[in-house]
């Protein structure tokens, strides 16, 4: 137990002698250096293992034998203890990450960064406002003094803008204080209250204010500090953006009880317009270490934002809110800025050479999922209890600002991240040094952000191992990660089993249903990988991070309990969509697409009332109101994730660009998690039907979405992205079925994502099989692989019967169905655009097997085998659920109609095979005998009577005596549709696509005209500072 | 021409910020409550003359530690920065020499009556030092090619400074608190020995802040 | 006295217009310090009561009615501590300028913005 003033002497002590010390040697004085840093953690931390778990008081020391006021004091108590602990844990990891700097530098780098320390030491626990002023200057002078550690042009003329602005703040800070002093006779912080002053008094306080406010660096009047983060050497730049920003919150802190509110709220929304506008301009940012300086500054605008608006709540949620925010930033930015220093890139566009570092590209990811504020890191849990106060006091401007803001941010967090998973890099780059000094900082940062996360996980919110799941998954596969693929395949799939089995049984069975799609068909696609060869590094914990959270989607009792699965089910999907090779684009536009929609959730859950109950979502749901805004914005964001008409533009790339054994997870499965989020919706919603009928428009959204993906599917020449857009018309169809709200539509919803997932894996498996033999995914290059790849080929055969609805497979009665439960509910005309939209379909399926498997045969695909075993199996454990449930529709029907019984009055009626609604009967077994008498009775007839038949070459098409120089172009099988295109004139453009990218150019265009507001020149950024405080003044009124 | 107008905005907004407090602007007619007890308390707790001295010094010595603190870190981000070279040739008239040689040793012993006596007068650590790097100043003008002696600077710098931290931790020890100036016997008010430790630690700060100012001259001059 | 206080609003504008609109770097400075000055002798001003000697408690001074023949010697000892300082930056910043101007051989702020945006 050392009195924590210690920490003040001993740095001091050592501070003056160090000069001498060094006399005797460079070893000398670097062992007391790091001594004292050492000691000052071991202090602190001590200390707050004694305030935490011993709960002693805080402490309060006086200086010079008399209390305070008279003299000045220090409190140490639980917020001080924890700000120190961090400060000068950072604050001692900087200096090791500095180690090779240290041994070199003039020894006046030592004790200016030994004193930087105390100096946040005594500015954190110091009372009296006028020795808060020293601090802070202490703390300026030797920050001023070390950006220069690194000794260039661009690091002096930041350093000196920084120091014209830091004096410039520092005379408003002085001239506050000794106000303060005129109004109240007091300058300790425990002596004054808000009532000492009177009106006219208030703007000493709001001098005290502004300076510190300037000091967080607010929009615009910050200019100064992105010079210093961009040319200062990394560590000391870490050292800025992290301790010295802890301490200076911490300052803003003490002095905020002081504040007016209205002064408070006004501060809040300048940190509010800080991080929107950071954000906006560093999505023009190629310098790595200016990016990292507009997202530093946001993120503090941010932090003061949190504590602005959450001042007057609980102190438990405070500290999760504020604490939050300040840990995940404060350690993400750290770890990131030390990064840069390893690095040695500027441009972002280099970063690709993380690629070949594979340790470094995991520490990378830990610490921008983190800043991005994803599960399970701290600045989630932060923003989620954040956002919901927020919308709870109906601050909707704020909540948008922030979540567009951090939109922005994720923008240009992952575009790096992508970059740095598969940007190009120069052949003769060279391999990045190691230095253990400079990565155990980083490693040890990481690792501390996760423990937080875990802890804040099982302490403040009481989750239990399952929820924890996908992250044990991931971290758990990590360390297995030498063992051969196949074993980890097998693993995974044992693994699959055993929690699928754990899950069961469930309270609803709503929940059963999905739980077979969701757990039962990923764990069949998982045979599909089992074709793996090398080690696949990491696939198989990202991918049972996927699987586990699709179950804890389907047990989630809360909104929070949800919302967390579906982020794990949004990050992990985003890392297997990045596997493939070429998904740089698609993955970010999945990652900017899925958050987009996530927020819109989180503010929905948010708005929602509580739940009175205990039991699952699914089922307490129903019991819940929810308003009609939270309805809107929960459809938005689900009709997001299953790629809607209009948000749909992130789909076909993501499950084009996927490894092709990833795409039927990710087409088949991942889609109906945002089927389920509706039906959820759904079942509040018609025991509660809202006011107004959302439920109308999301029926027209799915009708259209059906038709355009049939049509979009149509002029694909790319098997797989005719997949996609095919699973997009398919999930349009489903769509429409739930805003039907019927007995019969809900049937037939569930009935078609049961025969979707099916289907759907089984093509994307199958094209995964060509795409291995014959290494392309373009349909035209194909041809007559039917001879060659036959147990493929009749997978897609009874797949595309099984889509378009034809007799006898199950698709028929999907359709049935469909159209039934529309033309019920009245909605003819949609229920004709659904009609139309299915004869569309028939063209990108004829497309597809025609062009692939029928034809003839290229000559470079003489040699090719059939599709690897591995993607044979689940193939046909599909189709044998198919053949199933076509020939015996009750299987499925029957339980379906128990299900959806509960939540509607049952419209059909079931006897024997035969299935009878209000609108006709069908009886698949008999329909299915009667198309196999019809199908084989002609069959026999052409084989007996038509064997003669006469065989053409394909390409003997010769121009005037030239052969074109691509035959295949010239071939049907290109462009096949291309006079259908025509037919759709003006409708045929990519419209979507084209508004979604100048969305894309409108916000880097205002991004970049904002920022030429910091012209580089030091005057300007002093004008900022000035005016900022006149307009503050102007709009306070005071 | 913009910019023009924003800083004449700029600085008629600061003007109408300061305004009212000027116009409302009154003087306080008593002491605070807390100057009354420091003016009680200079006298009957630590038995110094100045007021002002006990206040910087023992009650309100955090800050002048912090502050002697601040001197110290621009002397050592002056010397981090600049790396003195050698000065050029010049050479001042000999009157010149020899009369500031001379004044020079009157200017120390004044420097370090001042710093000696600040709980008595109106004077302290930091004037003395400003005083004693004057001389100094004086010195380097008259002979750009001085060469102060580095090592003794440093050693007065780094000592006196340990020292003053040295003395306040005496008071920890003592369990009377840190910084406290009754370490020492508080003497017979008004002579040069009373006020306790006050004029001991105005003697550690005269020296270092001597010292430096000397030392940040020194650097700059070398250009 | 309150001729003191306006001196020093006066001194701390004339300060920040100079830091405004002066090109050289040591003009920049030097207004600078103009306005920390200014700021030094509003914290005097404040301190002032009317018709009161300096907090020097000798001979001349009753002891015993010493508060009521004084002016306030906080603002006096506050003002000490914030001259040291603003000597400490005014004297960084100078060095500062001495190695801007040894790599580029100018002293107007104008040629020193290559970083921005």
């Amino acid at each position: 137990m050392v009195n924590p003033i210690f920490i003040l002497i001993l740095s001091l002590a050592a501070g003056f002698l160090l000069s001498i010390f060094e006399k005797g040697g460079r070893k000398l004085s670097l062992t007391v250096f790091y001594g004292v840093l050492s000691f000052n953690v071991f202090v602190i931390a001590e200390w707050f293992y004694r305030i935490v778990f011993l709960s002693e008081p805080a402490l309060i020391i006086n200086t010079a034998g008399f209390t305070a006021p008279l003299s000045i004091n220090l409190r140490l108590g639980l917020q001080e203890s924890f700000v120190l602990l961090f400060t000068n844990f950072t604050g001692l990891m900087a200096a090791i990450y500095l180690f090779r700097k240290f041994i070199k530098s003039h020894i006046s780098s030592l004790i200016l960064y030994l004193i930087l320390i105390m100096g946040i030491n005594g500015l954190v626990m110091t009372r009296d406002l006028f020795n808060m002023f020293v601090f802070m200057e202490i703390v300026s002078i030797s920050t001023y003094a070390l950006t220069i550690l690194t000794k260039t042009r661009d690091s002096l003329t930041a350093g000196f803008k920084y120091m014209i602005a830091g004096g410039t703040a520092s005379i408003f800070f002085l001239l506050g204080v000794v106000f303060v002093y005129y109004f109240t006779g007091n300058l300790n912080l425990d002596f004054i209250t808000q009532s000492d002053f009177s009106h006219f008094g208030l703007i000493s306080l709001f001098l005290l204010a502004m300076a510190v406010f300037i000091e967080l660096k607010p929009f615009p009047a910050n200019g100064w500090a992105l010079d210093v983060y961009q040319s200062v050497n990394s560590g000391i730049t870490s050292v800025i953006a992290v301790v010295n920003s802890a301490g200076i919150f911490f300052v803003f802190y003490k002095i905020s009880p002081l504040l007016p509110v209205h002064l408070l709220h006004i501060l809040g929304i300048a940190g509010v317009i800080t991080f929107f506008f950071s954000n906006l301009m560093g999505l023009k940012q190629t310098n790595a270490k200016r990016l990292l300086g507009y997202s530093s500054i946001g993120q503090i605008g941010l932090l003061v934002a949190s504590l602005s608006f959450t001042i007057h709540y609980q102190t438990s949620l405070i500290y999760l809110i504020v604490g939050g925010f300040f840990v995940n930033h404060l350690i993400a930015k750290a770890g990131l800025f030390w990064l840069t220093g390893i690095v040695e890139k500027e441009n972002l566009k280099d970063w690709g050479v993380l690629k070949n570092n594979k340790s470094l590209l995991i520490l990378f990811g830990v610490l921008l999922f983190a800043l991005s504020g994803l599960p399970p890191f701290p600045g989630f849990w932060a923003k989620w209890e954040f956002i919901k106060i927020l919308t709870q006091t109906k601050m909707f401007w704020v909540v948008g600002t922030i979540l567009l803001g951090s939109l922005f941010e994720i923008i240009f967090l992952f575009r790096w991240f992508t970059i740095a998973v598969k940007g190009d890099i120069d052949s003769n780059e060279k391999e990045i040094p190691f230095e253990f000094s400079k990565l155990f900082p980083i490693a040890l940062f990481s690792g501390i952000i996760l423990l937080i996360s875990v802890a804040i996980m099982k302490s403040y919110y009481d989750f239990t191992l399952i929820q924890l799941l996908p992250i044990i998954a991931v971290l758990g596969v990590y360390l297995l990660d030498f063992i051969p693929s196949k074993i980890k395949g097998f693993l995974s799939l044992i693994v699959v089993g055993i929690y699928g089995y754990y899950l069961y049984p469930f309270e609803s069975n709503l929940q059963l249903f999905f739980g077979i799609i969701f757990i039962v068909g990923s764990a069949i696609n998982i045979i599909g990988t089992l074709n793996r060869k090398n080690l696949s590094q990491g696939f198989y914990g990202f991918l049972l991070m996927m699987i586990f959270s699709f179950g804890n989607l389907i047990i989630a009792k809360t909104y929070l309990e949800f919302f967390l699965a579906w982020e794990f089910m949004t990050i992990s999907s985003f890392v297997l969509i990045l596997r493939g090779n070429k998904a740089q684009m698609a993955s970010l536009m999945y990652m900017i697409f899925s958050t987009a929609g996530a927020y819109l959730m989180m503010v929905g859950f948010s708005y929602a009332p509580a739940l009175n109950s205990n039991s699952v979502l699914i089922n307490s749901i129903a019991n819940v109101q929810l308003p009609v805004l939270s309805i809107i914005l929960l459809a938005i964001g689900f009709m997001i994730k299953s790629g809607s008409f209009g948000v749909h533009i992130w789909l076909p790339e993501a499950h084009a660009e996927a490894e092709s054994d990833v795409s039927p997870f990710i087409s088949a499965i991942l889609l109906k998690a945002g089927v389920f989020g509706l039906l959820m919706i759904g079942i509040s919603y018609i025991k509660n039907t809202p006011s107004f009928d959302v439920f109308y428009f999301v029926g027209w959204f799915g009708v259209i979405t059906a038709l355009v993906g049939a049509f979009l599917a149509s002029f694909q020449e790319d098997a797989k992205r005719l997949l996609a857009y095919s699973s997009m018309s398919q999930v349009g169809y489903i769509v429409a079925s739930i805003a039907i709200l019927s007995h019969l539509g809900w049937l037939s919803a569930m009935y078609l994502s049961f025969n979707h997932m099916m289907f759907k894996s089984a093509l994307f498996i199958a094209i995964a099989g060509v795409y291995y033999r014959t290494h392309t995914r373009t349909m035209y290059e194909m041809g007559g692989l039917i001879k060659k790849m036959p147990l493929s080929y009749i997978t897609v055969l009874i797949s595309i019967i099984a889509v378009s609805g034809v007799p006898p497979l199950s698709g028929f009665g999907a359709k049935w169905l469909i159209y039934s439960s529309f033309i019920e509910k009245g909605w003819y005309f949609q229920a004709g655009v659904l009609f139309f939209s299915s004869g569309v379909s028939f063209l990108y399926l004829y497309r597809l097997i025609h062009t692939i498997f029928l034809g003839q045969l290229k000559y470079e695909h003489q040699d090719i085998k059939e599709a690897p075993i591995w993607f044979i199996i689940p193939q046909y454990i599909f189709m044998a659920g198919i053949m199933a449930i076509s020939m015996n529709p009750n299987l499925i029907i029957q339980p379906l109609n128990s299900i959806v019984g509960h939540y509607f009055q049952s419209a059909i009626l079931i006897d024997g095979y035969n299935i009878t609604s209000s609108l006709g009967n069908w009886n698949g077994n008999l329909v299915m005998m009667v198309t196999m008498g019809v199908f084989i009775v002609p069959l026999l007839f052409l084989k007996l009577y038509n064997g003669k038949t006469q065989k053409v070459e394909q390409f003997n098409i010769v121009y005037a005596a030239e052969r074109p120089e691509s035959p295949q172009t010239t071939h049907i099988a290109h462009n096949m549709y291309a006079h259908y295109r025509k037919a759709l004139g003006g409708w045929g453009k990519p419209r979507i696509w084209n508004f979604w990218h100048e969305a894309t150019e409108w916000s880097h265009s205002f991004g970049d005209f904002f920022r030429h507001i910091y012209t580089g020149n030091g005057q300007t950024y002093i004008l900022h500072i000035i005016l900022y405080i006149v307009v503050i003044y102007i709009i306070l009124g005071v | 021409m913009i910019k023009k107008i924003f800083v004449a905005l700029a600085i008629f907004g600061l003007f109408s910020i300061f305004l009212p407090i000027m116009i409302n602007f009154d003087f306080h007619q008593n002491l605070s409550e807390l100057s009354t007890q420091y003016v009680k308390g200079s006298v009957e707790d630590l038995n110094s003359q100045n007021v002002v001295t006990s206040v910087i010094v023992t009650y309100r010595g955090l800050d002048t530690l912090g502050e002697v603190t601040v001197l110290f870190l621009a002397t050592a981000g002056i010397g981090f920065l600049l790396k003195k070279r050698k000065g050029k040739k010049r050479v001042a008239s000999e009157l010149l020499q020899t009369s500031s040689s001379f004044l020079s040793v009157v200017i120390i012993m004044f420097g370090i009556f001042i710093f000696s006596h600040g709980h008595l007068t109106p004077g302290g650590g930091f004037q003395g030092g400003v005083m004693i790097a004057s001389a100094f100043l004086l010195l380097m003008l008259s002979d750009v090619n001085l060469e102060l002696n580095h090592t003794i600077l440093q050693f007065i710098e780094s000592l006196s400074g340990a020292f003053y931290v040295v003395v306040g931790l005496i008071g920890l020890v003592l369990t009377i608190g840190f910084l406290n100036s009754k370490i020492i016997p508080l003497g017979e008010y008004g002579n040069l020995f009373s006020a306790g430790a006050i004029p001991l630690i105005y003697s550690f700060v005269g020296l270092k802040v001597g010292s430096e100012l000397t030392n940040i001259l020194d650097a700059m001059g070398g250009d | 006295m309150i001729f003191a206080l306006i001196l020093g609003f006066a001194l701390l504008l004339i300060g920040i217009y100079g830091m405004l609109s002066q090109r050289n770097l040591i003009k920049i400075v030097i207004s600078f310090s103009i306005a920390d000055t200014g700021t030094h002798i509003i914290i005097v001003a404040i301190g002032y009561l009317r018709g009161r000697t300096a907090p020097i408690l000798d001979k001349a001074i009753d002891i015993a009615n010493a508060t009521h023949k004084v002016v306030d010697p906080i603002p006096s000892a506050l003002v000490l501590t914030a001259i040291v300082i603003g000597l400490a930056v005014t004297a960084l910043m100078l060095s500062f300028i001495i190695e801007l101007y040894k790599k580029k051989k100018s002293l107007s702020i104008d040629d020193y913005q290559e970083l921005k945006w």
